[in-house]
């Protein structure tokens, strides 16, 4: 086959890799979104300790998803998990609101961190589908958000439950790598 | 002005200058691409003398002599009959590419195993093992003439620069954003191109190890890239189909070569860079006109995809290997077909004249290396030996040595 040919196969092993971080606090409902990537049962989710990979195919990209456990005593070791990252998806509870301030404080910090300099970001409010949620618009103003500039952002309303809003996220993230060019396997 | 002295140069049969203007020493050259040995050498000299302001009535004689020499080094009879010599067993993994430093004194091989050695051709030892790549080491060059150097471009997307002597590492090149597959030293050997399957090709500058430019412009991979012998313009083949020139000095796109109607294989200027050979996917060979990017001439007749295409050192004979398993040798000037390599049982993926263009080299899937007459389209030896396809080829510059670089791990020498 040649030389060349190996090059095609480089090529052609077609799936893009998308490594994405999974970040939120506990609670937020972080592996049940994984879970709903993947579309897999969510009836029995516990608090992740450590954390989840999980490879989803969706659309010629093959997304390498980590699911880090959002307790406060595993926070500190988010940060081994940032290198290569190609998208940062941030967890909200958005029906609880009053930790959206300690959420709004661990995102901060997470955009400041050097390893996820302008590692585009896609924020799923999630829990719409509880009925004293906050709406996106409501997040982003608490959090905000249109004071990011230095990646791009997008906010998208979900129920992890329910599966609505979740894809819409995805195709976005993917989106932000089929401009840039994702790494191929 | 003032002549210093003459050099020979013996393929492509030349005759260097070198010369005194204004307190520097600089040379140029009287090119004999056509020269054979039956060429009348008084016609020569005279045309000589009378375009060359250098050349005055005391060193007509000289010239006469040194035409001579070229001529008796043309006439000798190409019989040589290489045996293996040695079988180099280094690499844990299949090698990629090999090549020749200017003298053959010594050659490098790239790796599967992220390295890339360096050998003594006379013995087959290892000089040096070249080691910090992540991953595959794909594209590998000495800055030939000078062979002080050595590139490797690899697949963790990075190139880097050793130096032959100490096998030291001077720089790391970082910028692209997928696997480099092609390099290539400018003639003066102070800058290198890689071209990447990020689709983009990149200058780097050697001193300093900073980046000068990117060619921005492909909509696919980069797998073949080469410059003019005076480094002004460069040529990258891609699998976008099209082939681009660039000019070195501004970043610029000169000219986009649109026709092929799939992946570009193999993309090649002739010596005087007056024309471009591309070897396509589409069973074509196209070959171009280097000024204004037209093309001026289809290659039909592969059954296969066109794998590798190839000049002489002349730029008067044109080769192309296919994955037909074939290959063919034509008249660069006339397009007109010469002769037909038929004998390999797998693809051909890698085609070559010896310097002197008396031999053809192929290697093949079929695990084995041949030997062709250019003229005739006969085999004059297989080199048998490797237990697993070849992915390279090179002959050293006196063609009497030949290396060939293997999916089984080894690298042989043939001599």
């Amino acid at each position: 086959m040649g030389l060349l040919a190996l090059l095609r196969k480089l090529k052609s092993s077609g799936d893009r890799e998308l490594r994405i971080l999974l970040l939120g606090l506990d609670n937020a409902g972080k592996t049940t979104l994984l879970k709903s990537f993947a579309s897999e049962d969510i009836s029995h989710i516990t608090p992740t300790q450590g954390f989840n990979i999980k490879s989803v195919q969706s659309s010629g990209f093959k997304l390498n998803v980590w699911d880090i456990g959002g307790q406060r005593k595993i926070r500190p070791y988010w940060k081994n998990y940032f290198e290569n990252t190609d998208v940062l998806i941030y967890v909200i509870d958005s029906s609880d609101k009053k930790r959206l301030e300690e959420t709004g404080e661990e995102l901060n910090e997470l955009l400041e961190e050097q390893k996820l300099h302008g590692v585009p970001l896609l924020i799923y409010a999630n829990k719409q589908d509880l009925p004293n949620r906050s709406v996106a618009a409501e997040i982003t103003d608490y959090l905000n958000l249109v004071n990011v500039k230095d990646r791009k952002w997008q906010i998208q309303a979900c129920s992890a439950l329910t599966g609505e809003g979740v894809k819409d996220g995805l195709e976005w993230a993917m989106k932000q790598m089929s401009s840039s060019k994702g790494k191929k396997k | 002005m003032k002549l210093k002295r003459f050099l020979l140069r013996y393929y492509p049969p030349g005759i260097i200058l070198e010369y005194e203007q204004g307190g520097n020493i600089k040379t140029k050259s009287i090119d004999l691409l056509d020269l054979k040995p039956e060429t009348d050498v008084d016609a020569v000299v005279d045309e000589i003398a009378r375009k060359e302001a250098l050349i005055t009535a005391s060193k007509t004689e000289q010239v006469r002599k040194l035409i001579g020499r070229l001529q008796e080094k043309l006439a000798l009879k190409d019989d040589h009959h290489f045996y293996l010599f040695k079988v180099l067993r280094a690499h844990i993994l299949p090698l990629t590419n090999v090549a020749f430093n200017k003298s053959g004194s010594s050659f490098i091989t790239g790796s599967y195993d992220r390295t890339c050695k360096v050998w003594d051709t006379a013995s087959g030892e290892e000089l040096h093992t070249l080691e910090g790549h992540r991953n595959v080491v794909y594209a590998i060059a000495y800055n030939n003439p000078y062979g002080d150097k050595i590139a490797t471009g690899s697949f963790d997307k990075t190139c880097k620069l050793w130096s032959f002597e100490s096998g030291k590492c001077y720089h790391t090149f970082r910028g692209h954003t997928a696997e480099i597959v092609c390099l290539s030293f400018n003639p003066p050997s102070t800058m290198i191109a890689t071209g990447s399957m990020d689709t983009t090709a990149k200058l780097w500058d050697i001193q300093t190890g900073q980046e000068v430019a990117s060619l921005n412009g492909h909509s696919a991979e980069i797998i073949s890239l080469s410059f003019n012998s005076s480094g002004s313009q460069l040529i990258t083949g891609s699998f976008d189909h099209t082939v681009m020139v660039w000019c070195v000095n501004s970043g610029k796109r000169l000219h986009t070569l649109i026709g092929h109607k799939a992946e570009i294989s193999s993309a090649q200027f002739n010596y005087d860079c007056s024309l471009i050979a591309t070897g396509s996917m589409d069973k074509t060979c196209k070959i171009w006109e280097t000024n204004h990017g037209t093309c001026i001439g289809t290659l039909r007749g592969h059954e296969d995809e066109v794998l590798d295409v190839a000049f002489d050192m002349t730029g008067q004979y044109l080769l192309t290997a296919s994955a037909d398993g074939t290959a063919r040798c034509y008249n660069a000037v006339t397009h007109s077909l010469i002769s037909k390599f038929e004998g390999h049982e797998g693809e051909i993926s890698k085609i070559t004249f010896n310097p002197q263009g008396t031999s053809v080299l192929t290697a093949s899937s079929d695990k084995s290396a041949r030997l062709w007459d250019p003229e005739t389209g006969e085999c004059k030896q297989i080199f048998e030996g490797h237990t697993d396809e070849i992915f390279s080829c090179a002959f050293n510059y006196e063609g009497n040595t030949v290396i060939t670089g293997s999916k089984d791990n080894t690298c042989r020498i043939w001599r």
